[in-house]
């Protein structure tokens, strides 16, 4: 009976998410153009081409730039919001409503939104940056030299209120006892943030930075979108972005599936790592 | 540091998270409602001297705005019921009934949790061309759902946990068949849990380009992120028409979002929606 209420659930996943992937692997063996039917056998050809290609080891590096400094700055900022949100203020459960919204829209709205804030010409950002006297010239931040500046800041605003959730839910569990036996022994406010609130925050925040890894280093969207309209595409090719040009603009959809299964590999690698290193820093 | 320094801080830090998240939709709003002379003024301006309709007109009678929104809608829609009957008894199934291989099966939905569309959307394009369900809206559907069930069932799952299986049993003890104790007492239980998996369904569907971008070419069936990516690129950009198409964008998201905050910030802390 139970395996009879899963079936319909197990179908849909094996034939649209598992068989997607076991083809995918198949695929990247071939030759084959994005849009024709025809198919030739290159065995471990297209990976070949592609650890060889340049172009597809920057954008690894671009990625890994990207997911880095957007997942350090998203669990800085994330947590720090999460810490002022479990105080109390006036207002505050509206806020924490509020401060979840940037996640839950579409990803065009938030890429063009910032678009126009930062746009060079008549964009907010630049103007009250000179009237505050800080830029002598407007900052083109579409432009080669900002472009990936402009991308994180996007991003780690899209992104953030995940870590808030996920921490402060954590940190509403936290017994009071514990700050109390800690304000006894005199420890000052960080030292209680140090000593009582991260080693709590410990198991939360393995979880998240696993998941926001995941899925920063395989963020298509916001890089693609950001994009658009713009002359300084190759600053942020990443992956992800070079994965799907590789198929939809160059129609080579068999070294395009070749490339994500090579994401595949770097991040099983990268995630097996970091379990290890958990348990080791468990063990201690 | 003195309690009333303590409460002033932590009031500025309330501030500037309040600024920092809701100042870009203001200024979303505010370009949305002024003539075009206006947006482009130095200094600009936070409230609109003039306030317009025009950018709205604009983008009713100038664009297929209103068909991407349809389609959206449609696609969405369809989503949440396909995720939510497939998904719905599969969670009561897993939390309800012991049978070999049900530790597998969770495994295997977290693992499908964790995929990004990038890695599945070559494959999965080939696969919808091959059986001809690229360009409809049927295959973006089925997309969304199966991207859509390895959370849903999670969130699902959580939910169901959380009731206790001794009620179901004193019921059936009285002598009530198992379907009528999952029509009037599990699903009456469950509801809110059902209703924000269906919520976060319906966000990530209404949400979604890539898929959208891939699947369908035709004009006609563009979703709403496509269409409003689309106008964007089109030659000058019209800002103020782009804010307006925005803003009509996340409307329905953040209504719904307001309406049922409470059920939200439950499922999103127990792990509902990626991205």
């Amino acid at each position: 009976m139970g395996w009879l209420l899963l079936l319909p659930a197990l179908a849909l996943l094996l034939a649209l998410t598992l068989y997607p992937v076991a083809y995918g692997a198949w695929l990247s063996l071939f030759a084959k153009h994005s849009f024709f039917p025809e198919q030739n056998w290159v065995g471990l050809g297209n990976y070949l081409y592609i650890l060889n290609d340049g172009e597809f080891w920057a954008s690894v590096w671009r990625g890994t730039v990207y997911a880095g400094a957007t997942i350090v700055l998203q669990i800085v900022l994330g947590v720090a919001a999460a810490l002022v949100l479990n105080e109390m203020f006036p207002g505050r459960n509206l806020l924490r409503a509020i401060v979840i919204f940037p996640y839950v829209i579409p990803t065009v709205v938030a890429v063009i939104l910032w678009k126009w804030l930062l746009n060079s010409q008549f964009g907010l950002i630049n103007y009250l940056l000179e009237d505050a006297g800080l830029i002598g010239r407007p900052i083109s931040w579409m432009g080669r030299d900002w472009i990936m500046v402009s991308l994180i800041l996007v991003s780690v605003w899209q992104f953030f209120p995940f870590v808030v959730i996920g921490v402060l839910a954590r940190l509403q569990s936290i017994p009071v006892e514990l700050y109390e036996a800690a304000k006894v022994d005199g420890a000052s406010a960080w030292q209680r943030f140090l000593n009582v609130t991260l080693p709590q925050l410990k198991a939360v925040l393995f979880v998240i930075v696993l998941l926001r890894s995941i899925w920063m280093f395989t963020k298509f969207d916001t890089p693609w979108l950001m994009i658009q309209g713009g002359g300084a595409e190759t600053y942020i090719r990443t992956l992800p972005v070079y994965t799907y040009m590789r198929t939809f603009s160059y129609y080579e959809a068999g070294k395009g599936a070749a490339m994500a299964v090579l994401m595949f590999l770097m991040l099983a690698i990268a995630s097996a790592i970091y379990f290890r290193v958990w348990k080791r820093e468990e063990n201690l | 540091m003195s309690g009333r320094a303590r409460n002033l801080a932590v009031c500025l830090a309330a501030l500037a998270l309040l600024v920092f998240t809701t100042f870009p939709f203001l200024w979303m709003a505010s370009t949305a409602f002024k003539v075009s002379n206006e947006i482009f003024a130095t200094p600009p301006t936070l409230w609109p001297r003039t306030v317009t309709l025009a950018n709205l007109e604009r983008l009713f009678a100038e664009t297929r705005f209103v068909t991407y929104f349809v389609n959206s809608l449609k696609v969405s829609l369809a989503t949440v019921v396909l995720t939510l009957a497939v998904g719905t008894p599969a969670a009561y199934g897993l939390t309800r009934y012991r049978f070999a291989g049900r530790e597998a099966v969770a495994a295997t939905v977290l693992f499908a949790y964790m995929f990004a569309p990038i890695m599945i959307i070559i494959p999965f394009y080939a696969m919808m061309r091959f059986i001809g369900l690229n360009n409809t809206h049927l295959g973006l559907v089925l997309a969304y759902s199966a991207f859509c069930l390895p959370f849903a069932l999670w969130m699902l799952r959580s939910f169901f946990q959380s009731i206790p299986v001794d009620i179901e049993d004193a019921a059936m003890i009285d002598g009530a068949s198992r379907p009528k104790v999952v029509l009037y007492i599990v699903l009456p239980l469950a509801g809110p849990g059902v209703v924000a998996t269906g919520i976060f369904t319906f966000i990530l569907a209404w949400n979604d380009y890539i898929f959208a971008r891939v699947l369908l070419s035709a004009d006609e069936l563009k979703t709403l992120p496509v269409g409003i990516a689309d106008l964007y690129n089109a030659s000058v950009v019209d800002w103020g028409m782009i804010m307006a198409a925005g803003l009509l964008v996340i409307v329905p998201v953040l209504g719904v979002f307001v309406f049922i905050q409470k059920y939200m910030v439950a499922g999103l802390a127990s792990g509902g929606v990626k991205g």
